[in-house]
């Protein structure tokens, strides 16, 4: 068993959300940062900087990282296919082309974190419902579906983004694109915080048989798994899950596609190891990710999605060329 | 002891096999033959309670299968089949103990001794404990199919189903496999196992199920399902028998 590797890789979690404390448009030192953080109900600038501004965006980016990281796990689980991240079940692009449109309208931005939910939501249920059969999904249909119907919101935002009026509504909807966390509080996560709970609960369930599944639909089935409830539990969990990683930060490529790799690697693909691995190593990285974003350029800000793809792609790359080279 | 009233199984709502009624002992061993696409393999898997049958009955130890929940079924009846559907870098260990499934709840994590106990006990009798510790995908077809049936083993079901155990083997770990099934049939264990050569399962089932023209044939001790006439019929090609000590065979007639 690799599960004392999982200790590690929490410490190199908490690093990141150290570093990322650390760093912002205002320099702060580490000790006055440490202060802050002893005493939560202080006022003054500093305390408002870290306990108003950094610390929700080290919070959102852990959740978000984590969400979509087992999200991915899940999936790719289940479907036995390396290349599938949790934005297949069409969340990402429904809320996507929802808040596009809703940008357009005007409608007020502090509503949007919630009108990308209930899209992608929608959308995953639509996706779903295109993938079923029988009393089960078909692999083949949820993914044919997921594509097409994530191909036709992604044109409605392109459509959105050609009619776009004014500039800044443009630059509204490419931030949800380019994933941001400019601007969330605590107040978005307590918002999203019931829905990560109640789809980590549903990974909890799927966990045990998701380890059955990664010898086949048939051998599960005969060593006494429900597949048709086990791939149920498995999409609503990464809808979930995947919505309220949009609705907290927009769109971030990558993560669901590239982490479960990685833990994978670390601590094996039992599912009882492999998700909470997931867990800690996409909010690791989502978090380390958000601190370069935020300080690079400061004061403005990178999307977080462009700068994981920066960084990790090639990253990833080296470590899996490299690996099979040595292997 | 299993129990086929009626039976007829099929793909979707076109059926393959028509009206099976038969009663498998327990103990006993029953090879299952046929032609290609007869429905050999839809028969075992609606015996193992993952394919409904389009109509009729099929009992375990007098329980409608249906009736049981998805657990109470795999701790009854382990199916090993041998398509391959896998992408995770597993260790022949890890898939041998994915068959100790039904005998944990969800929530518990650990292999416990008796799970150590079916597992080692299950590479033993395929001779491959000393590979357990080898990545699956490195393993030859031959050797993929001797740790499925390792899987179905560590299950430790009263009943054992087998969709061609012997397909990809080497003659030698071919005859080993059926003598390990002969062997769990003398201890108890019911085993029916689809098979393509009829001299094997001549040689090791007690009887013979011979599907073939949307109908079971026969199912009865090899003396007399390997009849000729009864063969050409399923399979469509004449066969010439031979009696031999150890009882009857047949072979293929050659036209030169």
């Amino acid at each position: 068993m690799k599960v004392w590797r999982l200790p590690a890789i929490l410490a190199l979690t908490l690093l990141a959300c150290a570093a990322s404390l650390l760093a912002g448009g205002s320099a702060i030192a580490p000790a006055v940062i440490m202060r802050a953080l002893m005493h939560p109900h202080a006022s003054g600038d500093v305390a408002t900087i870290v306990w108003q501004l950094r610390m929700p965006r080290v919070a959102i980016s852990a959740v978000v990282g984590g969400a979509l990281a087992i999200g991915g796990a899940l999936l790719q689980g289940m479907l036995r296919n390396p290349l599938v991240d949790p934005y297949l079940t069409g969340v990402s692009a429904g809320a996507a082309a929802a808040i596009a449109l809703a940008v357009i309208a005007g409608v007020a931005a502090p509503l949007l974190p919630a009108l990308g939910f209930v899209a992608g939501l929608g959308t995953a249920v639509l996706v779903a419902a295109l993938a079923r059969r029988g009393s089960g999904v078909d692999s083949n249909r949820l993914i044919l579906a997921g594509i097409s119907i994530s191909a036709l919101f992604s044109a409605v935002v392109t459509f959105a983004l050609v009619r776009s009026i004014s500039i800044d509504a443009a630059q509204a909807i490419l931030a949800w694109l380019g994933g941001s966390m400019a601007g969330r509080g605590w107040g978005d996560l307590v918002f999203a915080t019931p829905y990560l709970l109640a789809g980590i609960a549903l990974a909890a369930l799927a966990a045990s048989p998701l380890d059955a599944l990664r010898v086949g639909d048939v051998r599960a089935r005969t060593v006494g798994v429900d597949v048709d409830r086990a791939q149920w539990l498995i999409l609503a969990s990464t809808s979930l899950l995947a919505a309220a990683s949009v609705a907290l930060a927009g769109m971030v490529g990558f993560v669901g596609l590239i982490v479960p790799h990685v833990a994978r690697r670390i601590v094996g693909s039992s599912a009882r190891l492999l998700l909470p691995a997931c867990a800690l190593c996409g909010a690791a990285l989502c978090t380390f990710a958000d601190a370069i974003a935020r300080s690079i350029a400061a004061p403005s800000e990178l999307p977080i999605g462009v700068l994981l793809a920066f960084i990790g792609v090639p990253a990833f790359l080296y470590l899996y060329l490299h690996q099979e080279r040595v292997g | 002891m299993i129990a086929l009233e009626q039976v007829t199984i099929g793909i979707g709502a076109r059926p393959l096999v028509r009206e099976i009624d038969a009663e498998i002992r327990a103990g006993e061993f029953v090879a299952v033959l046929g032609p290609n696409g007869v429905g050999k393999t839809t028969l075992l898997r609606a015996m193992c309670g993952i394919r409904p049958v389009i109509s009729g009955h099929i009992a375990l130890d007098g329980t409608p299968l249906r009736n049981l929940s998805p657990t109470a079924r795999a701790r009854a009846i382990a199916f090993v089949t041998s398509d391959d559907s896998m992408i995770e870098t597993l260790r022949v260990r890890d898939v041998v103990a994915i068959g100790r499934f039904p005998h944990h709840p969800w929530w518990e994590w650990n292999a416990n001794a008796q799970d150590d106990a079916a597992i080692e006990h299950a590479l033993r009798a395929v001779h491959f404990e000393a590979e357990a510790e080898r990545l699956f995908s490195t393993l030859s077809s031959g050797e993929r199919q001797r740790v499925w049936i390792a899987m179905g083993l560590a299950q430790a079901t009263p009943v054992l189903l087998l969709d061609e155990p012997t397909s990809h083997l080497d003659v030698r770990v071919a005859h080993e496999i059926l003598a390990l099934l002969r062997n769990l049939a003398r201890e108890g264990r019911t085993i029916v196992c689809v098979l393509h050569d009829l001299n094997d399962a001549a040689a090791y089932a007690d009887r013979l199920m011979l599907l073939g023209c949307e109908r079971m044939l026969a199912c009865d001790v090899a003396d007399r399902v390997l009849a000729p006439e009864l063969i050409e019929r399923a399979y469509g090609i004449a066969v010439t028998r031979v009696e031999t000590p150890q009882g009857p065979r047949v072979f293929a007639a050659v036209r030169a």
